[in-house]
């Protein structure tokens, strides 16, 4: 009965609001496709019910997920990560990358790397990476290469610098077409960013104060709709010049 | 080990090193300048005595509670003011759960020195028999969010917890007129406590050997600072203690610097508290009147001969009569006849425990507790119920 009456209403759900509970899909009348799910979805028998409170994202032809935005970080392969090297180890260097325990970066993850050029990285060092492994019951592990090899802008990031976000935050930032916040704010100053989807942010700018207006507009602008966002970057731009 | 290092949190070198260099050209990394203070939110709970501060990020709640005890054998008319302070790890994950840290520790130790040294909370008011029984009055101090400056804030918080506390009206009463007599506090209105001043702390950090100061330190400042100095002033500008534990030096003119600059956020402050304690008790009054006349229902206290004789006019006469009283605010015991007087009750124990008393006295708290009998066990605090979590100062 449940299934019936969340079935006729699941295109409703997509782009809306959704908790633990909730009915996604029914899968009895759809036995010969193939469906993708993200995060935050589960197979129950023959629904597909919501494990994480969030907004339902489709995207076409099959893929489901849901998104959500919290402080810490649930590791997913194929995400782009600002971590900080914890320790250093024979094999691995120990990056936080605010999930659940520390990742490893092997030493020999990075561009042409052997066990005669392993880098030195100081306690401390801020590093955008990869995530390559990610499973449950095991220490994710990272990489400073894209998947051909290449070393492709990864590796540790000087000056600057970093603030945690949030993840939802985090994704804002990245989204196509880029995000209005930085746009608003590209017109007027240049800087430099990176986002991992850890919900870490790093900029860097030729002055300090350049660096502070952007991070802290970056900071307040999560709630913020597209035209909120436009009108924070041009009243912080005649604070600054006025 | 490697728990450990998960669960700390981590600075880069890249965040360190921008704090500083922005610090020497006197830009802080929130848009604050050196001497700014961050926002200031007092709120205050239902139950008196409760507030909730949030100073920037950072976020602590106070809760003040009173207990009638046996007083110290030094001090037999004076009442007892203790801190306790609770870091969650919720708060911050370098607060371990169990035992207190050395800043915890720090910390109440801080609070209570600028609060009862200073002399802020009339003790003798606490005092109801001398020598017998005195309030001891406990003030916990959870941090709920660690964003740097707790002791600014924790303090802020005990002030306003404080100054919204009341304290059940006590008189001497029963068979001998020696035993005491707590009121409940719907028939005799609570009192406040006495505060002469009000010790703000304020603090300070320095970086890089002294060449640079700031006012209200981040958790990313704290992180990074080379000392840390926190000075306790009132209003007027009396310095009430002072804190510099360790860490770089700095000069004499440093010090009278930040004591000026104090004096003049302690005013600031000062007035914020004050401001917030007095709409808290206008809300509070207001809220009085409201619950006043929901208790007073008519077939309630109208006594049995008026019902007996079941005329309109007379229950109208006496409807009229009542609101009389209420608006005069003469509230008396004998006219509320729905009311519970538990208020006198004394048992028999205690009425034992005080005649013994006075030729066997061997000092230590009693463990008297006036709430026990109006108040059911699930408001119990778990700070209660695990006080092995605390630390006393």
């Amino acid at each position: 009965m449940e299934v019936e009456t969340s079935s006729s209403s699941t295109a409703s759900l997509v782009d809306k609001a959704v908790v633990p509970g909730d009915i996604v899909l029914d899968l009895t009348s759809m036995s010969d496709q193939t469906i993708r799910l993200g995060a935050g979805l589960r197979q129950y028998s023959d629904v597909l019910s919501v494990v994480k409170a969030g907004k339902l994202k489709f995207k076409k032809p099959n893929k489901y997920w849901v998104e959500s935005s919290q402080k810490r970080y649930a590791p997913s392969v194929e995400d782009t990560v600002l971590g900080i090297v914890v320790d250093a180890r024979a094999d691995n260097f120990l990056v936080d990358i605010k999930g659940p325990t520390l990742a490893f970066l092997p030493v020999l993850a990075f561009e042409g790397g052997t066990r005669r050029n392993i880098p030195k990285f100081e306690i401390g060092t801020l590093l955008y990476v990869r995530v390559v492994k990610a499973n449950s019951c095991m220490n994710p592990e990272l990489s400073c290469t894209d998947a051909s090899g290449k070393a492709a802008e990864f590796g540790s990031l000087k000056e600057g610098y970093m603030f945690d976000t949030s993840t939802g935050l985090a994704r804002m930032l990245l989204s196509s077409p880029t995000c209005p916040i930085l746009e608003a704010l590209g017109r007027k100053l240049s800087y430099e960013i990176a986002v991992g989807l850890n919900g870490r942010v790093w900029v860097n700018a030729s002055s300090p104060s350049t660096v502070i207006l952007v991070s802290n507009a970056i900071m307040r602008s999560e709630f913020l709709s597209d035209v909120q966002q436009k009108i924070l970057v041009e009243k912080l731009m005649q604070r600054v010049q006025g | 080990m490697e728990q450990r290092l998960a669960n700390t949190w981590h600075m880069t070198i890249n965040e360190k090193k921008f704090i500083e260099s922005a610090l020497s050209k006197n830009i802080r990394v929130d848009g604050r300048s050196p001497v700014d203070y961050r926002q200031l939110t007092i709120k205050f709970g239902r139950e008196d005595g409760s507030s909730e501060v949030q100073l920037g990020e950072t976020h602590v709640i106070g809760l003040v509670s009173g207990q009638i005890v046996q007083p110290y054998r030094d001090r037999p008319n004076e009442g007892t003011l203790a801190i306790f302070t609770e870091f969650s790890p919720m708060a911050d994950p370098a607060f371990e759960p169990g035992r207190p840290g050395e800043f915890a520790i720090e910390l109440g130790r801080l609070i209570d020195r600028g609060l009862r040294e200073s002399r802020a909370v009339d003790m003798e008011s606490l005092c109801i028999v001398a020598g017998k029984s005195v309030w001891a009055i406990r003030v916990d101090l959870h941090i709920l969010d660690n964003g740097g400056n707790l002791i600014d804030t924790a303090n802020i918080a005990a002030l306003a917890a404080l100054l919204t506390y009341r304290k059940p009206e006590c008189t001497l009463g029963g068979e001998n007129g020696q035993d005491v007599v707590v009121h409940d506090p719907e028939v005799r209105e609570p009192l406040p406590l006495i505060i002469h001043h009000m010790p703000v702390a304020v603090t300070f950090a320095f970086f890089n050997e002294g060449d640079a100061m700031v006012i209200d330190p981040t958790h990313k400042e704290e992180a990074i600072m080379g000392g840390r100095m926190t000075a306790t002033l009132n209003s007027n500008g009396d310095v009430c203690a002072v804190q510099k534990a360790g860490g770089d030096g700095v000069s004499l003119s440093v010090i009278t610097h930040c004591l000026r600059l104090a004096a003049l956020k302690a005013v600031d402050i000062t007035s914020k508290i004050k401001n917030a304690v007095d709409s808290y008790n206008t809300a509070r009054a207001l809220r009085k009147v409201k619950r006043h006349n929901a208790l007073v229902a008519p077939d309630i206290t109208v006594p049995d001969s008026v019902m007996k004789g079941n005329q309109i006019g007379q229950l109208a006469e006496h409807q009229a009569q009542k609101f009389k009283e209420e608006s005069t605010k003469t509230f008396d015991t004998e006219t509320v006849v729905g009311i519970p007087k538990e208020t006198v009750l004394f048992n028999k124990k205690n009425i034992n425990f005080i005649r013994k008393d006075s030729d066997s006295f061997i000092g230590g708290p009693s463990n008297w507790d006036p709430y026990s009998q109006s108040i059911p066990p699930t408001f119990v605090r778990s700070s209660q119920i695990f006080p092995g979590l605390h630390s006393s100062s």
